[in-house]
């Protein structure tokens, strides 16, 4: 060979050196990797195999007054099938069974079921959904087909379990009971009672350590739970599904008499604030109507002639009118400065009391008698609204919360037309509930509360928060002011423009409102309300109806077309609850009763051996007494013993006789 | 026999003994700790365990010794032809009877077990080669001979590429230390390494650079070479062939390779930075090893390990297994043993009287280094993914055994130096 000695040994060091240099390469990179930059992996690694599991905590439910549910969490299945997961013998000894028992449980015909799956096999689909939604029950009977029954594994059921809110009285009140969603943002996404109570329903969501142990398996570090999970409370609302189902089917009715746009309906207790019904609805493009949005809590809108009642108990109040004092309505027209107040009735109403201009709900009185009262000091009547707490929101649970609004004297848009405008209700602002709480004011004597959705809270049976009622203002105006304005808001529904929905059978009180509405747009678009309480003696329940923008052309009065809804609503309550008739009970002297059973009970109790003296005691008793204690009892007449044949102290002996004369 | 047998005891070289056990220990210590179930229920000696299983093929493997340290030195030689034809035709039979599994028709199957041929080729084509070359009448400086010893490395690799396995058929590289060590030009290596530099450099940096680099790098050899007389049509034909080969070099990456070579390629060189899918198995074997810092987690306890993310951890990843378990130390040691293992190879090669024994030995210890080097490079991320194993680690009959025989035949071979004459 040609190769010299030295060259060959240089090859050889060549060889062996590039072997040796890639090996303290090798460890250089594993320096670099281990010790270098090893805090780096190990943190890489530490969270890939340890990961924190969340786990949801169970929101609570939510309840109506009476305990029915009105929301609550139910699991919901999706059902899938893996197609390629049976084996062949399986799938095609089980398959006849697996599509009957479909059928079965989910209706279509079995040969629907076959074909689905064979295809699915075909096909190799792995992910084959079979049916959404399904209940925990209808589940479970699929769970235990012939072939799922094998597991997901074997058999290839593959189920997603999720949870959903489900509303047991579907879409009644459905705004206010709302929703609360966490948000891909990781926000609240929150509206009505659940939103509303959303921090008490919710609960706490659970944190578990686990480490991963294989592919797809997590093993929980530790016993406990990092974090516990707290399952939401149970919040328990003021509605009654009873009023609510009425107040919403009569507002869904009026709403499609009427044609309207949209409207709602709050039904509140008198005494504690209670809101037992408030139903939202929205005329969809289709023509038909859903709870679209809370309008009673956020719609503040000018509330036309129900404010009339703020505008009289003000007045009243301050002493610029009285119920007696006689106003000219001038034919139905006044003009004040360039603008001109019409009564609806064309031709006015002639002179009348103030007490009858408001049953009439006469603008042109309202507004003379409110300008000439307070047209010196304009602000003496704002102060007497804002005293009576209008100008202020409720401050209610529920977001979204329309803002009162009231023009000021010295503001840029204060008018000399302002003042008399207020009085009949144009150029103020108030949402539904807003009005409704005054209203209740004046059927609760005065006291203000404040209108409640929530009565308690709970875990399980213990309650944790209850809601008392709240008083916003303990007395709005004067007993006397109440009791003329209540005696005025009978007679609306007796004989003013409330007397449509007159019931000899039980009574209301109320006051109509019919306002135009957008006039700055067109003309003819009207808000129809009417706001009440009833029974009109001992209110028990007042209420509001507004219905926006019913179509002109079949009504759109208060009294028509609001009015009917709250004396629906009115009637279905008095016929719902049962007179009650109290029947005394013909008292026999108890004490007499009593001391004859006591003498009786001594002598029985004592009495073994010798013979009791009887004398005095009724016959009733004391024959039963000698006969317990084996005598043969023989008696003359009737009342109480007189004498006995037998003297008392004797021992007695069977079957001894004993003759006992009564009178 | 009688002679070879009786000269021959105590004549095995007992420190390549001593590494072989050691790496088959520890690699089925690391086997065992990648495989095993986490729920702790199954039998230590059921045979779905791959630990058992290994634990089976090990005690094979020391029959296979046995009977290779049996058989006269003489025989490997004699027999080296009969040998390589018949590794060549098993390797063209899996194209009728072979078993695909996982995508590749690489196994003969016997029931739960398989076999592959291209695992026991390699000692075949060592044998073949170390005998061709060895012949007296061979001259490695010839080109004809040349090509001969070519062909015959190059036929076991064209069956294997087809499989595929381009992993295993890379392996045959490796008899270029042999060809080197016994005379073959220089050349060939500087063009080799210079074929290499310029596809990795072209790829990473694009051919316009590349291109520009040569034709200054050529210009300045010729500006300062510019008085000698001979030779100087290198200078203008080297750069020519060069240009032309950085401009194939796109060519031949998008047609000649596949998407996944593609994309580990472009992994490698930070092209493309996606942990998720085409990395991924790198990425997660860095973590696992990263995550073994100086010490190692310990046995058994390693958390990426048990949690099974990297893929084929017993098999081509198992080196992850012993970073992460036994950390920087560790691991360490395995690559002693290692580099120990082919220098010993080496030193022992030239240290044999017969050139068959020198060319097998530097065949062996070529084979080991390629595997060591691809493997590892692969696992710690220096170099594109090649499925190929670690030596004596991974998990696999076929493998354990063809470099069992590999390893054994050299002993066998060594032991014997002394009868040669």
């Amino acid at each position: 060979m040609a190769t010299s000695e030295k060259n060959i040994l240089n090859r050889m060091y060549l060889v062996a050196g590039g072997m040796f240099l890639f090996a303290l390469f090798v460890a250089f990179k594993l320096c670099n990797i281990q010790l270098a930059e090893g805090d780096k992996y190990k943190e890489l690694a530490e969270a890939r195999t340890e990961r924190m599991f969340t786990i949801p905590a169970n929101r609570g439910n939510l309840y109506a007054g009476d305990g029915s549910l009105l929301a609550t969490s139910v699991p919901k299945y999706d059902v899938r099938f893996d197609a390629l997961a049976p084996k062949q013998a399986d799938f095609e000894e089980n398959i006849q069974g697996l599509a009957k028992g479909l059928s079965e449980q989910l209706g279509k015909p079995v040969a629907h079921y076959t074909e689905v799956l064979r295809k699915a096999r075909v096909n190799k689909n792995r992910y084959l959904l079979l049916a959404r939604n399904l209940g925990y029950s209808k589940y479970l009977a699929i769970k235990r087909l012939p072939l799922f029954n094998k597991g997901p594994y074997r058999g290839g059921i593959i189920t997603e379990q999720r949870t959903v809110r489900e509303h047991p009285l579907d879409k009644i009140a459905e705004r206010t009971i709302g929703y609360d969603r966490l948000t891909e943002y990781g926000r609240y996404s929150e509206a009505g009672l659940e939103g509303a109570f959303g921090p008490y329903l919710r609960g706490k969501e659970g944190h578990r350590l686990k480490q991963r142990i294989a592919k797809g398996q997590w093993k929980p570090i530790g016993d406990d739970n990092i974090v516990e999970p707290q399952d939401g409370y149970d919040v328990i609302s003021t509605i009654d599904v009873n009023i609510q189902d009425i107040a919403h089917h009569a507002l869904l009715e009026s709403l499609e008499k009427f044609e309207a746009d949209h409207g709602c309906v709050v039904v509140m207790d008198t005494k504690s604030g209670e809101v037992k019904a408030i139903s939202n609805l929205g005329r969809t493009e289709d023509g038909g109507y859903y709870e679209d949005r809370n309008y009673a809590v956020y719609e503040s809108a000018e509330p036309g002639s129900t404010f009339k009642l703020m505008a009289m108990v003000a007045a009243l109040e301050d002493r610029v009118v009285d119920t007696t004092d006689i106003i000219d309505t001038e034919n139905g027209r006044v003009r004040f400065y360039n603008r001109t107040v019409y009564d609806s009735h064309w031709g006015g109403y002639g002179k009348i009391s103030a007490a009858r201009a408001f049953e009439l709900s006469s603008n042109t009185a309202f507004a003379k008698m409110i300008n000439e009262g307070y047209k010196d000091d304009p602000k003496r009547f704002l102060k007497r609204l804002y005293n009576m707490g209008l100008n202020d929101k409720l401050g209610l649970e529920i977001k979204g919360e329309g803002s009162p609004r009231f023009p000021y004297p010295g503001d840029a848009n204060w008018y000399g037309t302002t003042l008399p405008w207020m009085a009949f209700g144009y150029g103020v602002s108030l949402t539904p509930l807003q009005t409704l709480t005054f209203y209740n004011a004046i059927a609760n004597d005065g006291e203000m509360v404040k209108p409640r959705f929530i009565k308690e809270i709970k875990k399980w049976d213990v309650s944790i928060e209850k809601f008392e009622k709240e008083v916003i203002n303990p007395a709005i105006c004067s007993q006397t002011t109440i009791d003329k304005v209540q005696d005025m808001m009978k007679h609306v529904v007796e004989r003013g423009t409330g007397n449509n929905i007159y019931s000899k059978n039980f009574s209301m009180a109320g006051k109509t409102g019919t306002c135009q509405t957008e006039y700055w747009k067109e003309e003819g678009k009207y808000i129809a309300s009417f706001a009440g309480y009833f029974p009109a003696e001992n209110p028990e329940y007042s209420c509001i109806v507004v219905i926006h923008k019913p179509n002109k052309k079949i009504g759109y009065y208060g009294g028509t077309v609001a009015g009917p809804v709250f004396r629906k609503i009115a009637q279905k309550i008095y016929s719902d609850t049962p007179v009650i008739d109290e029947v005394k009970l013909a008292e026999a002297n108890p004490e007499t009763v009593e001391q004859d059973f006591e003498t009786y009970f001594e002598k029985a109790q004592n009495s073994e051996k010798t013979i009791p003296n009887v004398r005095g005691m009724s016959g009733m008793d004391a024959i039963s007494l000698l006969e317990n204690l084996g005598l043969q009892v023989e008696f003359k007449g009737n009342g109480k013993v007189k004498s006995q044949s037998l003297q008392a102290g004797q021992k007695i002996s069977k079957n001894q006789k004993i003759i006992l004369q009564l009178s | 026999m009688g002679i070879t047998s009786r000269n021959n005891r105590g004549n095995f070289d007992w420190l390549l003994i001593v590494i072989f056990l050691a790496l088959i220990g520890i690699g089925w210590v690391n086997i065992y700790s990648a495989s095993i179930d986490p729920s702790g229920v199954s039998d230590f000696f059921d045979l779905n365990n791959l630990y058992t299983r290994q634990l089976l093929f090990i005690g094979l493997s020391l029959l296979i010794i046995i009977f290779i340290l049996s058989l006269d030195a003489k025989f490997f030689e004699r027999f080296a032809s009969v040998i390589y034809v018949t590794s060549i035709l098993s390797l063209l039979g899996l194209f009728i009877f072979g078993k695909n599994i996982s995508g590749a028709t690489s196994w003969y199957s016997f029931g739960s077990f398989g076999l592959q041929p291209s695992e026991f080729a390699k000692a075949a084509t060592a044998l073949a080669l170390a005998k061709y070359l060895s012949d007296i009448q061979t001259d490695v400086k010839s080109f004809v001979h040349q090509l001969r010893a070519f062909v015959i490395i190059a036929l076991p690799a064209i069956c294997i590429v087809p499989q595929p396995d381009p992993g295993s058929a890379l392996v045959y590289a490796a008899f270029f230390f042999p060809l080197y060590r016994e005379g073959l030009s220089g050349i060939y290596l500087i063009i080799g390494s210079i074929t290499i530099a310029l596809f990795v450099l072209t790829l990473a940096f694009g051919p316009i650079y590349i291109i520009a680099g040569i034709v200054l790098i050529a210009l300045f050899l010729l500006i300062k070479n510019r008085k000698k007389r001979f030779g100087k049509r290198y200078y203008y034909i080297l750069p020519l062939v060069s240009i032309v080969f950085v401009l194939s070099v796109n060519y031949i990456f998008q047609n000649v390779f596949e998407q996944r070579h593609r994309d580990r390629f472009n992994v490698v060189l930070g092209k493309e930075v996606d942990m998720k899918s085409i990395g991924y198995n790198t990425y997660q074997s860095e973590i696992a090893i990263g995550n073994g810092g100086l010490t190692g987690k310990g046995f058994l306890k390693g958390t990426q390990t048990k949690g099974n993310f990297v893929p084929e951890q017993h098999t081509d990843y198992i080196f992850s297994t012993v970073g992460e378990e036994w950390g920087f130390l560790g691991s360490s040691l395995v690559i002693i043993l290692f580099v120990g293992l082919m220098l010993r190879i080496i030193f022992l090669a030239e240290r044999q009287k017969s050139q068959f024994s020198r060319i097998y030995g530097y065949s062996i210890a070529g084979i080991l280094f390629i595997h060591f080097l691809v493997n590892i490079g692969m696992v710690t991320g220096v170099f594109p993914t090649v499925g190929i194993p670690l030596p004596f680690f991974s998990y696999g009959g076929s493998g354990l055994w063809g470099f069992t025989i590999l390893l054994f035949i050299f002993v066998k071979l060594d032991s014997n130096r002394v009868n040669e004459w």
